[in-house]
């Protein structure tokens, strides 16, 4: 992979070493690593502030105690989630770079991945192949077929519903592509119900094992809490941070992912070059797809149970992670995500902790998303990684 | 038979006829000027021999092969390259990343590759030290180098000019001038599009003026270069 040339007085030039090659891939992904950890330290020192001042308001529990026996797993769960939000949102950030468009269909893209998946999962289950099959094996060929699939899907719906749009006004587009979000969940619907699947679809996989302990933190006094991390948030990271290392590996280092990029930057002048522009925005969807398609057996597998709608909500907040990092930024997309999932997951534990349950969490985790996202189209529109002209794709 | 040949071109934006007519032929080994005001249809021209514009009517030839139905990647690998107006280097690339993407037509493992890269940097020694530098943060001229270099890349057969002095510094509109006719004495035919119809001239063999759309004059550049009309209209003579 050394691109190198001699002159006549023998210097090099243009070398690439391996190590410029191993700083493209994981430069990006130190980034999004300082995020996670810059994420997860500040919002748990707010928690933790948050349960000293509270203190003294409350006799039934002990309100720091309580805030330190779940951070490790509200920690573990933003981790889960902004993963699974960065996944998704590098699918929307991808489209955008190259065609400046909002690929409101890509969430459905991701419940296909989901549906593939557990389709799978239960194809095995009616040949009695489920419960023996090895777990690592049908976690890989899932995740496989899930990203071959939607990969394919979003290439179709780009030649389908997309391009004969490209030089129409820029709303056009955009209707299409909600148009295909609908038609892609009733689509879904159709077949799951028509196949005897039904609405709400388990997703059987084969035992995947339990919680692993990681370790032990002191809560006060001589006491210890217990914390662990559940198999399935483990694959769900282990698959996450492969998936990004691979494609931070495609757009920095290949020959296409260069293409990719320079199609981002002047789509004419990229044509000028001898490159495929048509090619290139397929392969874009294809990326992005298969990203969504593998998201969404992860996704899967996490919550077990999955319809035809579970697109929507992921969907949209991938997009705000996507504009929360700088829409068309590729590491911003990662961060984007990181971010607001850590944000959703300490919303959703402690807003209810802290009111002593009067604001259930969960469904205030969405307003604290949505929020951010209003948040930043008004303060910062180019996103946390500020200018996106200087860090495009 | 010519190299490159337009056969009484029509192209349009939209309503707009921008050119209204073109017959013009460059042949192998040659540098051909195309010189006129500006929003005579030049830069449009190149556009449509590059393929990013279908014209309406007539036809362009490569070789005696029609290529005015082909996409624009398809032109680059029957060996037309082009350095656009305005240069339009890729910002976000390095210098080398821009001058891969030229390349992109070929293998960039090949020697041949290595060869092509060193002669850009023999040609534009200042690129060398700059490869690691984002194409978005060089001065105007070294972008300018980099937009040729980059069209290089490619190995055309013929190169498409558009303006490569616009905006640079005296000494190096002459620097580049002299490295067009360099290249050219390497083998490949150029098309110039040029508003320095003096430094033009000086390096064609042949010229075309265009006025809105037509071609009102043809000539051998030392011709070009004596017509009266020419001196008063592009070289600012009286
Ligand atoms: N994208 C476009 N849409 C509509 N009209 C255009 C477009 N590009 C160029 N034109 C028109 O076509 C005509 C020719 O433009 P062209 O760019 O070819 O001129 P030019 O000779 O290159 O001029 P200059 O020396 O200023 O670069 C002009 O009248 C211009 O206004
Ligand atoms: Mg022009």
């Amino acid at each position: 992979m050394v691109v190198q040339a001699t002159t006549g007085s023998g210097h090099l030039v243009g070398q690439r070493s391996i190590k410029t090659i191993l700083l493209e891939i994981f430069g990006p992904l130190l980034q999004v690593l300082m995020f996670v950890l810059g994420s997860a330290t500040i919002l748990s020192l707010i928690v933790i502030l948050f349960a000293f001042v509270l203190r003294g308001s409350r006799t039934d529990i002990d309100l720091l105690q309580g805030t330190l026996i779940i951070l490790p797993q509200v920690i573990i769960d933003g981790m889960v989630r902004g993963f699974l939000f960065a996944t998704i949102a590098l699918g929307y950030t991808m489209v955008y770079g190259v065609l400046e468009f909002i690929n409101f269909a890509h969430g459905e893209i991701f419940m296909v991945g989901a549906f593939v998946g557990a389709g799978f999962g239960l194809s095995l289950a009616q040949q009695r192949m489920l419960a023996d099959f090895p777990p690592l094996l049908f976690v890989v060929l899932a995740i496989l077929l899930g990203m071959i699939v939607s990969g394919v899907l979003a290439m179709l719906t780009e030649r389908i519903a997309y391009r004969p749009l490209r030089n129409a006004p820029r709303l056009v587009p955009l209707i299409s592509a909600i148009g295909m979000s609908l038609f892609l969940q009733d689509l879904v619907r159709m077949i799951a119900l028509a196949t005897g699947m039904g609405f709400n679809v388990r997703f059987q996989t084969p035992p995947l094992g339990g919680s692993l302990p990681l370790g032990q933190i002191p809560i006060g006094g001589d006491r210890f809490a217990s914390f662990s991390i559940d198999s399935r948030a483990l694959i769900f990271i282990v698959a996450a941070i492969i998936m990004l290392i691979g494609l931070n590996y495609l757009i920095n280092v290949t020959r296409l992912g260069k293409a990719i990029r320079a199609v981002a930057q002047d789509r004419a002048t990229a044509s000028l070059m001898g490159i495929n522009v048509n090619r290139i925005i397929a392969l874009t969807f294809l990326i992005g797809g298969a990203l969504g398609g593998a998201a969404g057996v992860l996704f899967g597998i996490r919550v077990g149970t999955i319809n035809p709608y579970v697109g929507f909500l992921p969907g949209l907040k991938a997009f705000t992670a996507a504009v929360l990092g700088g829409i068309g930024n590729i590491t911003g997309a990662m961060v984007g995500g990181i971010v607001l999932g850590f944000l959703e997951a300490f919303v959703a534990s402690y807003l209810s902790l802290f009111t002593r349950g009067q604001f259930a969490g969960a469904n205030y985790a969405d307003i604290a998303a949505f929020s951010i996202l209003i948040l930043i189209l008004i303060f910062r529109p180019s996103g946390l990684l500020g200018e996106a002209t200087t860090q495009k794709v | 038979m010519a190299l490159l040949e337009l056969t009484n071109v029509h192209t349009y934006y939209g309503q707009i006829h921008a050119l209204k007519g073109i017959s013009l032929t460059v042949d192998q080994g040659e540098i051909v000027t195309l010189i006129g005001s500006n929003g005579a249809g030049k830069s449009t021209t190149l556009r449509t021999i590059s393929g990013l514009l279908t014209p309406r009517q007539g036809q362009v030839t490569l070789a005696g092969r029609r290529i005015d139905r082909v996409p624009p990647h398809t032109i680059v690998n029957l060996g037309i390259s082009q350095s656009p107006e305005g240069r339009r280097i890729f910002p976000r690339l390095t210098v080398l990343e821009n001058l891969e993407m030229g390349a992109y037509i070929h293998s960039t493992h090949s020697p041949e590759f290595r060869a092509d890269l060193d002669r850009v940097m023999t040609l534009f020694p200042r690129l060398r030290e700059r490869v690691k530098q984002k194409g978005g943060t060089l001065s105007g001229g070294e972008q300018q180098m980099l937009a040729i270099g980059r069209a290089l890349m490619a190995r055309p057969k013929v190169l498409l000019l558009d303006e490569p002095s616009m905006g640079l510094a005296p000494v190096i509109v002459e620097q580049i001038f002299d490295i067009i006719k360099d290249i050219n004495q390497q083998g490949t035919t150029i098309l110039l599009v040029e508003q320095n119809a003096l430094m033009a001239l000086a390096i064609a063999h042949r010229g075309y003026v265009l006025q809105s759309g037509k071609i009102v004059l043809e000539d051998t550049a030392a011709s070009l270069q004596s017509n009266e009309m020419v001196q008063k209209a592009y070289l600012g003579l009286d």
